[in-house]
């Protein structure tokens, strides 16, 4: 597949994840719909990082070092939100 | 050896004028400039030191008032951490050192490098405006709401100016990633590279991880103060503790940033001056990793009495004993390479054993505030602050002295006189100790940190505290004075003064512009210094490899 | 071949390129911390103030955000249009893509200020001392989102601005630039600003669709 038909469905699929967003938000599914809304919004970052900043077809040290920005998020968030649960942040 | 074509060039003289400075992207060039401000820097913090001693050393508050002494503990704290500690060795030794130690001619981004050393200043301009207005009264640890609702000094333009100077620390950070990933010399492998470039890799990740998200805290501080944001005043539905959450993710991976490097240079000094390899290499490489990795995960013990939930506050406590451990075995490992070694006490010898021995002890105090139950009883109390500046200027400090006379050959081509220099380093010994024993006896009787009076029963520690801090300021006004003296009448260096090993050695003192005429080939270990009657040990790195 | 690296450090154009990939992709994980720690207070805010944070949310123009999204997804389509013409040497095409780029990060930016004159006037933008009027159950804490909802969307919008001023400095100095560093420098811009669009690709629902 040429590199232009690649980027020109990968702004395709963008779009129709962005109107499946925002159409899904009118549907109320509870405590469904932020996570919904979570998984759309991690489908559309892949796309644009695989696709568009070929995060596939850099070296695997570019790889690391996004996985390791993922796990700081991760430690940041998971051990504040667990204060906050467990009585007083 | 003979074989190596003639070192030729001497990169102080390449160019002449204020302009080849200003305007160099030759990271040895760049090392001085950070060295420059740096020092100034830690001149004034050290002056607002002496301000804090001098009002301490009687129990009544009659040198300042509270509010102006809450402003020099303040700026003492935010000029010391941020604009002296978390820059000093790798902006200045790191700079310089990093490439020449993997063999190579220059950082991955050398104008990355200069714009760093801008943005350090700019930073400064607006932290340094704060002080000339009038100062920051909140400590250095910003607490909301006093800093974000309650504060009537210059909050805004000190964390701005701390905001900024982060970016430096950042832009830094992904230059020495990027550099030791993609510069090391043909058969410098990872396992092969001095303990130094291993911890300023590790500093450097913790920088690009870290440093992010002060910069949130002190940029909401200021959102808060200027358009009345929220998120850290409970009348608006925020809380305060909020900020210590994002603060200390940042701050206690900091003290990682400010000691690491020294653990690092620490680890150069002593295999040269008792001749031995370096024991136990690889622990002490991946101890490095580990501490830079589980310093994320204990932020939570600032924060013990804070209100944050205690099962949050159990786990940070373990956590905190854990992350004691790497610590420990680099100390173990510095130890045994001191064994059966052939040991002289030149200056940065001196400096790197003192080092061991205030960081070991600082570290074992450390433990104590890990301990939630005795945390309650000490914290925000002197322990607290003697305990850090162990660690800060007994290790840290120290290590930044010792790795100072150690490279300064290689930097200047100048020897600095070596009894002077060890008379320096006996007395910062002697000062450091005197100021800062005696806080431990004041923290646990109960002294409180950031007071600028206190009952009289507490006057006889303070007056030792106080007398310690000026042996300790004349101990580092020696070297200011031999160092800067030795760059005119210095006796010439020559390459490699301490027959050291090393790449940064197999070049001129100092070295060329683009530090090696042909990029060096590397087969053999780190530390490759002889083990004489000690080749068959057991834990010997040269067992069974040739030579 | 050592003529066309920038740093005198690299012996080869192909390690150089590496180097500032890499590079680029640390810098953005540090950039995804900051971010990252200004979306956990927004999360800590929300789950404490979940439907005054729902009624807030329903006063930001749905249409305005989702056209300002499509926007910024375009604008990294001619991003990545422009990379893939760099890399195949058209130049006169990339330097179009670029332009076309950095003119959909303008028209973000309208969009966006064009919001903000709204919530102004009606009264729920707590910034700058103006004043806040909200009709629902719970003032307070709609005017916590606001507040945040300025915040974040003024530190991405800095970013996009930081973004549109490097394309438009890249595009000032095309003609003086040689090919291979064209080819890079569209490269590390390029990841810079699908970074700024991730970021509004999350930044959106959280602050726009909380509870339609």
């Amino acid at each position: 597949m040429s590199e232009i038909r690649k980027l020109t469905l990968a702004y395709l699929g963008l779009m129709a994840l962005l109107a499946l967003t925002v159409g899904s938000s009118f549907i109320d599914l509870g405590g469904f719909n932020p996570a919904l809304n979570l998984a759309f919004a991690a489908a559309k970052a892949g796309i644009i990082a695989i696709l568009f900043m070929h995060l596939a077809r850099t070296e695997p040290l570019a790889r690391l070092a996004v996985a390791a920005a993922g796990l700081w998020l991760a430690i940041l968030f998971g051990l504040t939100l667990a204060g906050q649960a467990t009585g007083g942040i | 050896m003979s074989s190596q074509p003639a070192i030729v060039g001497n990169y102080l003289r390449e160019g002449a004028g204020v302009g080849s400075w200003l305007l160099t992207t030759d990271h040895k060039r760049i090392a001085w400039l950070y060295l420059a401000s740096l020092t100034a820097f830690f001149f004034l913090g050290g002056f607002f030191a002496l301000m804090i001693r001098i009002e301490l050393a009687t129990p009544a508050g009659d040198l300042v008032s509270d509010a102006v002494y809450n402003r020099l503990f303040s700026l003492h704290g935010i000029i010391m951490v941020w604009f002296f500690l978390v820059p000093s060795i790798p902006a200045t030794l790191g700079n310089f050192l990093l490439p020449l130690m993997i063999g190579a001619r220059d950082l991955a981004f050398p104008r990355l490098n200069l714009a760093s050393w801008y943005v350090f200043i700019l930073g400064s301009l607006f932290t340094l405006a704060s002080v000339v207005l009038g100062g920051v009264d909140t400590g250095w640890t910003f607490y909301t709401p006093l800093s974000s609702i309650y504060s009537d000094s210059y909050v805004s333009l000190a964390a701005f100016g701390v905001f900024v100077v982060g970016f430096s620390s950042i832009m830094t950070g992904v230059n020495f990633i990027v550099t030791v990933h993609k510069l090391r010399a043909p058969g410098l492998t990872w396992f092969r590279l001095p303990i130094f470039v291993w911890t300023l890799y590790a500093t450097s990740l913790v920088m690009v991880l870290a440093t992010p998200v002060l910069a949130a805290s002190l940029i909401l501080i200021v959102l808060e103060r200027a358009f009345g944001l929220g998120v850290f005043d409970p009348r608006l539905g925020g809380d305060p503790l909020l900020f210590q959450h994002l603060f200390w993710f940042y701050s206690h991976p900091a003290v990682y940033i400010m000691i690491l490097p020294g653990m690092g240079v620490v680890s150069e000094i002593l295999p040269c001056f008792s001749r031995r390899p370096l024991f136990g290499y690889t622990s002490v490489a991946l101890a490095s990793m580990a501490i830079a990795v589980f310093g994320f995960l204990v932020w939570g013990h600032h924060m013990f009495v804070s209100g944050q939930s205690t099962y949050a506050g159990v786990v940070f406590s373990f956590l905190s004993f854990c992350v004691a451990i790497p610590s420990a075995i680099k100390v173990f490992n510095w130890s045994l390479t001191l064994r059966k070694g052939e040991i002289t006490f030149e200056a940065p010898m001196l400096y790197a054993l003192f080092f061991l021995a205030l960081f070991t002890f600082g570290g074992l105090s450390g433990l104590f505030l890990a301990a939630l139950a005795v945390d309650v009883h000490v914290h925000d109390t002197y322990f607290v602050v003697a305990h850090f500046h162990y660690i800060m200027v007994g290790g840290m400090v120290m290590a930044y002295m010792g790795g100072l006379h150690f490279w300064w050959p290689k930097m200047t081509g100048r020897l600095y006189p070596e009894t002077l220099g060890r008379i320096a380093a006996v007395t910062t010994f002697i000062g450091f100790n005197l100021t800062f024993l005696p806080q431990f006896v004041l923290g646990f009787n109960g002294m409180p940190r950031r007071y600028h009076t206190y009952p009289p029963e507490f006057q006889f520690w303070h007056i030792l505290s106080s007398a310690g801090a000026v042996v300790l300021a004349a101990g580092y006004l020696m070297p200011l004075y031999y160092l800067g003296r030795s760059l005119f009448r210095g006796a010439k260096a020559p390459g490699n003064p301490w027959d050291a090993t090393g790449l940064e050695w197999q070049t001129g003192s100092p070295p060329p512009p683009h530090n090696f005429a042909v990029t060096p080939v590397v087969t053999r270990p780190a530390y490759d210094y002889p083990m004489k009657g000690l080749e068959h040990e057991r834990f010997s790195p040269h067992r069974g490899t040739a030579g | 071949m050592t003529g066309s690296v920038e740093s005198v450090a690299f012996d080869t154009r192909h390690r150089e390129q590496a180097a500032d990939t890499f590079g680029m992709w640390v810098f953005i994980g540090s950039e995804a911390m900051l971010f990252g720690s200004i979306m956990l207070v927004f999360l800590i805010a929300h789950i404490s103030y979940g439907p005054a944070f729902a009624a807030a949310s329903k006063h930001l123009s749905l249409t305005l955000g989702t056209v300002n999204t499509a926007v910024l997804i375009t604008s990294s389509f001619a991003m990545a249009l422009a990379h893939l013409l760099s890399t195949a040497r058209r130049w006169r095409d990339a330097a179009l893509a670029l332009t076309a780029t950095a003119l959909l990060g303008i028209v973000f930016l309208a969009i966006k200020g064009s919001e903000y004159a709204m919530e102004f006037h009606e009264g729920i933008a707590p910034v700058l001392g103006a004043p806040f009027t909200f009709d629902g159950p719970d003032p307070v804490h709609a005017q916590l989102f606001f507040s945040l909802y300025f915040a974040m969307t003024a530190l991405h919008g800095l970013h996009l601005i930081g973004g549109i001023a490097v394309v438009g400095w890249l595009l000032a100095f095309w003609r003086r630039t040689g090919p291979a560093s064209r080819g890079r420098r569209v490269q590390a811009v390029g990841l810079y600003w699908h970074f700024v669009d991730v970021v509004w690709v999350f930044l959106f629902p959280v602050l726009y669709l909380i509870d339609r």
